[in-house]
């Protein structure tokens, strides 16, 4: 208020500016593009481009808004001064990412590359270490088992019954990373806010329809090819989720008989080469506005996915054809993919949004819900 | 005896719609020496047979009935001093009404005997001829001034420059930077072979009238008496008093200063505190500051905006950290100064907003605080600054204590409701209300270095075109070339100082018993003072309340019982006129009932042609003339708004000799409003048959 001094946070500034919102201040606040944006609340995202422009860090991190953008682009399509808006948003949300990690390493990630490629690689350095180094894991085991060379024997390479229990350490292990996050984003998205716990139930099936559906991405821009892609893409990495953290027995397997779990896992092969090889090559060519700007964090995001795809179904093809060694290879291989995939960019990057996000959306949704009952209690 | 020769074209409709041979008759009984018709008058063949005519001494004045006065002007210009009157059968008569009509007949009659009796009334031009200086005097060397005074100079006419400061350069010489270097272009006035310059020199006196300025100049040392033909003013600007800026904050700090204080500072060098000569590391601009506001100045001052971003641009030569803040009410910043804006915009730390200025207070450390509503911010917001800069708007400087004319009206130029002293800025940039003074520059409306040298470009061509037209005894814009001036009958002059008062251009002055003294060449011929005067002893050669009245009375005015009313229409020739031109070109019917005399100005108006027309049974008169008041578009500012105060005064004259006030009307008409003159002619001719007729009729 006019009592209280403003004063722009200018690293702020610099910051977002670094994360992707270099033309933030090229804005002159026309509005052109809170009248383009279908979704909205009519100052939207003029306000949080000027919040931007003037440094308000705090304001804009309590602010779920940016999150309720997904990237049609109209605005920055029609804006007269080329300020990006939807680059700009996509900048806080990268930038809020930044920020809600209490560990500090994805605020270190988002502003190096080299920490991000190397915290990468750490984490598959030690996948490989963890396949090579030990006596009775991986190529060490199979030393004392001659026959494993012979014949396929990913029970000797890398036992079920403790990739199983890897899995689930690395899947709790993340969770509670991710979830901690996401409570430091409810902490400064609800601050100073009431809402009644009747309401934040009322909104809780909303929020599951959000994270499932991303229904409102539907309404959003001319088209919806961008949405539906996503959500093919979101069940293609359900699927196989579902299949390596809960139905591993039932998914690494020894035979090379049918089993149901190869049909889906055949789908998420699919779905996902297809869609993060169609996303590569439309951020590529810089097909649509959403791709115009990449970060290296949208880079990495698709490029993992995808090696992680080609890596499984190519390790899923030699075991088939019974060629030991290249089996174990590209197994560890694909473990040294997925795991530091995984590792970085749920808790830490980009794919931290499927958390964020309908979080975000269902804060709003109660913060709303709350203000207009109160409005109506007045 | 003059021997009049009258030509009636019977070409472009004319004949299709009139009896030729009665009109004809109409010459015939007049006394010309010569009536032919022909049917296509602006020919070669046409104009040779009026030339021969006049070659022969047959006739040494011709009535030409075609078309409007407006068109075919070369074609029937003879030679010089040959007064040629025409008379507009075509526009007027032929092209709107009824062809073969009873009514139209005895108009295009009463037009030709109105006609006839204006061109015996006229008399020839004797042009003034007095010995005419091509001196142009400059007042101000600031960039417009100099630039005046280098085009005039460069154009070969001697320029003398007036500047009061030891220096030429004005505001510029206080400013940072511009587009235009101040240096070479006070070199080049300096080392001008036809430009004598004066600086320290103020104007003590200006005397005499455009042609013949006596000018005195005035040095601490003496005074000195030069001649000069025209003046341009280019006086310049001052920034809006900083006294009245309160409410911004101006006088609550010492850090607190206005765009031009900081100009003065960043000229000068680093940009400093004011309050303790600390560096500045914030900085609040307050754009509008007394720009756009009502309680203000009402308008943009134009420049304001350009220079808020220039000065961030000064600024961020010394720092780059500074935050840099823009409180505007919008930003103003056309052609390619947007690129400043946006270049300006880019700098991480500089911080833009709408919004409007609630407080400006010191701030316990020693900073200033300003608190502005209504931000973009969606909310109020307070900064602190080490620095707020006013972009205090741009008052006109150059009608205070300047020029020291030793006019009736005053010594200064009069000025308009936002203080400029121009006479309209769109119609008549430069024109000031001073016959031969214009002004230039930022005097006459704020604008930028680029746009003042532009201005003075044509402010500079007015002042050649004055003593260029003065020379040859030939009046200036609006009436261009006019050679008529007007003489005045003293023996009978009451003192009454009428026309002295109500002229627009304070071309008469006074002897102390209140006796008009004219001075010719000031004047702009509109007549205003042949309408204010009682005992009607102003007159033009060729034109004069006489002709008027003759031309009224020349009008057929049939008896009661006829049911034909009549009505008067005098019109502006400057917006009316054309306008009844195009609704002619446009063949707008209106009804033929009314007679239409063109005045120079609706403030030639002389009540007794009312009087007269009223007398004679003509049942109403309208008068249609420029709009007045703030918008005024009168060609000579305030004509159309001295008739409308005269025909008040005539209004309650009219209740005594029990006629109905609703006889008489004023219309303010622009020239593009020619659609509405059917109705308007038809509306008030209805009226007037609603009134019944004037019972004057057949006194």
């Amino acid at each position: 208020m006019g009592n209280t001094v403003l004063q722009p946070d200018t690293e702020f500034i610099k910051d977002l500016m670094a994360a992707g919102a270099e033309d933030v201040k090229k804005c002159y606040q026309c509005a052109t593009c809170s009248v383009a944006c279908e979704l909205g609340d009519g100052a939207f995202p003029r306000r949080q481009m000027v919040a931007a422009q003037w440094g308000q860090k705090e304001k804009l991190l309590a602010d779920p808004a940016p999150w309720l953008c997904f990237y049609c682009g109209e605005c920055s399509k029609r804006c007269p001064r080329q300020a990006n808006p939807g680059e700009t948003m996509m900048a806080l949300r990268r930038y809020a990412t930044a920020q809600y990690d209490w560990t500090g390493l994805a605020r270190r990630m988002y502003g190096s590359a080299v920490w991000e490629i190397g915290v990468l690689l750490l984490v598959a350095a030690m996948v490989i270490a963890l396949f090579t180094v030990p006596q009775n894991f991986g190529f060490g085991l199979l030393r004392q088992h001659p026959e494993a060379l012979q014949t396929v024997r990913l029970d000797l390479f890398a036992p079920k019954h403790v990739v199983h229990r890897a899995d689930w350490i690395m899947a709790i292990g993340l969770a509670l990373l991710l979830l901690s996050n996401a409570l430091r984003m409810f902490r400064a998205l609800t601050r100073g806010k009431h809402v009644p716990l009747g309401v934040w139930l009322a909104c809780l099936p909303g929020m599951v329809a959000d994270g499932l559906t991303q229904r409102r991405w539907a309404k959003c821009g001319e088209s919806r090819m961008h949405w539906l892609r996503h959500l093919v893409l979101v069940t293609g990495y359900g699927t196989i989720f579902t299949l390596v953290v809960i139905f591993l027995p039932w998914f690494q397997v020894e035979d090379t008989g049918f089993h149901w779990t190869s049909l889906l896992g055949y789908y998420s092969t699919v779905v996902l080469l297809g869609s993060t090889g169609w996303i590569l090559l439309d951020r590529m060519g810089k097909r649509s506005e959403m791709h115009r700007f990449s970060e290296l964090s949208d880079w990495l995001f698709p490029v993992l996915l995808f090696l992680t795809a080609l890596s499984g179904i190519a390790l899923h093809i030699v075991r088939l054809a019974n060629e030991p060694m290249a089996t174990y290879t590209i197994y560890t291989v694909h473990l040294a993919i997925a795991a530091p995939m995984l590792i970085v960019e749920v808790p830490f990057g980009k794919w931290a949004h499927l958390l964020y996000r309908p979080l975000a959306l269902y804060i709003a949704a109660a913060v709303n819900r709350s203000e207009a009952m109160d409005g109506y209690k007045e | 005896m003059s021997k009049l020769g009258v030509y009636i074209c019977s070409g472009c409709g004319i004949g299709e719609a009139l009896d030729m041979a009665q009109v004809s008759k109409v010459g015939g009984e007049s006394k010309a020496a010569v009536c032919r018709t022909h049917a296509a008058l602006c020919s070669a063949e046409g104009v040779a047979g009026i030339r021969a005519d006049l070659d022969s001494g047959a006739v040494d004045r011709v009535v030409v009935a075609a078309c409007s006065p407006r068109f075919k002007t070369e074609a029937f210009c003879f030679n010089h001093g040959t007064i040629v009157e025409r008379v507009n059968l075509r526009e007027h008569v032929a092209w709107c009404h009824k062809p073969g009509d009873e009514d139209t007949q005895m108009l295009a009659e009463d037009y030709l005997r109105m006609g006839i009796a204006r061109a015996l009334k006229t008399e020839a031009v004797q042009p003034l001829s007095n010995e005419i200086s091509d001196t142009i005097l400059v007042v101000g060397g600031g960039i417009a001034g100099t630039t005046a005074a280098v085009e005039a100079a460069n154009a070969g006419y001697p320029v003398l420059l007036v500047e009061k400061e030891e220096e030429l350069g004005g505001r510029a010489a206080a400013s940072r930077k511009l587009t235009v270097s101040m240096e070479e272009l006070a070199e080049t006035a300096l080392y001008h072979p036809r430009i004598r310059t004066y600086c320290s020199t103020e104007i003590r006196k200006i005397e005499g009238q455009p042609g013949m300025f006596d000018v005195t100049l005035g040095t601490v040392s003496g005074e000195q008496q030069v001649r000069a033909g025209a003046i341009v003013v280019a006086t310049g600007w001052k920034p809006y008093d900083a006294a009245k800026l309160a409410h911004l904050g101006y006088g609550a700090s010492p850090d607190v200063i206005t765009n031009e204080q900081f100009e003065r500072m960043a000229a000068k060098g680093p940009i400093l505190r004011p309050s303790n000569g600390q560096p500045v590391k914030s900085v609040v601009f307050v754009q509008c500051a007394g720009s756009r506001d009502p309680e203000h100045l009402p308008y943009c001052s134009t420049v304001c905006c350009l220079q808020t971003l220039r000065q961030i641009g000064y600024l961020r030569e010394q720092d780059q950290e500074a935050q840099v803040y823009v409180i505007y009410k919008d930003m103003r910043t056309p052609a390619q100064d947007e690129r400043i804006y946006r270049q300006a915009q880019d700098h991480p730390m500089n911080f833009f907003t709408k919004g409007e200025v609630a407080a400006v207070k010191r701030w316990e450390d020693g900073r200033v605080a300003v608190t502005a509503d209504h931000t973009l911010l969606g909310e109020s917001i307070t900064v602190l600054a080490d620095l707020v800069v006013l972009a205090a708007g741009m008052v006109p400087n150059g009608t205070e204590n300047i020029l020291h004319l030793t006019y009736r009206q005053g010594p200064e130029l009069p000025v308009l409701r936002d203080g400029f002293p121009d006479s309209h800025f769109v119609c008549f940039p430069y024109e000031t209300r001073r016959t031969g003074i214009y002004a230039a520059g930022t005097v006459r409306s704020p604008m930028g270095e680029d746009q003042g040298r532009r201005d003075a470009m044509g402010a500079a061509m007015k002042a050649i075109q004055c003593v260029e037209l003065a020379s040859k005894g030939r009046a200036v814009h609006p009436r261009g070339g006019d050679m008529s001036f007007p003489s005045f009958f003293l023996q009978r002059c009451t003192q009454c100082k009428r026309c002295t008062e109500e002229c627009p251009f304070g071309a008469l002055d006074e002897d102390v018993k209140g006796t008009p003294k004219p001075n010719p060449y000031r004047c702009r011929r509109c007549g205003v003072c042949m309408g204010a005067c009682p005992e009607r002893i102003v007159s033009f050669a060729n034109y004069s309340v006489d002709m008027i009245a003759s031309m009224i009375k020349a009008i057929e005015v049939p008896e009661e019982d006829e049911e034909k009313p009549r009505v008067l229409a005098l019109v502006c020739e400057n917006d009316a006129y054309p306008a009844l031109d195009l609704a002619g070109l446009k063949r707008q019917p209106y009804d033929a009932n009314v007679r239409v005399i063109p005045l120079r100005c609706l403030g030639s108006l002389n009540i007794v042609w009312i009087a007269d027309a009223l007398s004679r049974g003509i049942d109403g008169v309208m008068l249609i003339g420029c709009k007045y008041g703030e918008d005024y578009q009168c060609h000579f500012t305030k004509g159309s708004e001295l008739a409308a105060k005269r025909l008040e005064n005539l209004k309650e004259t009219l209740q005594r000799l029990q006629l109905e006030p609703e006889r008489l009307q004023l219309t303010e008409l622009a020239i593009d409003e020619w659609d509405k003159l059917p109705a308007l002619f038809d509306g008030f001719v209805e009226r007037m048959r609603e009134l019944g007729p004037n019972p004057y009729k057949g006194f």
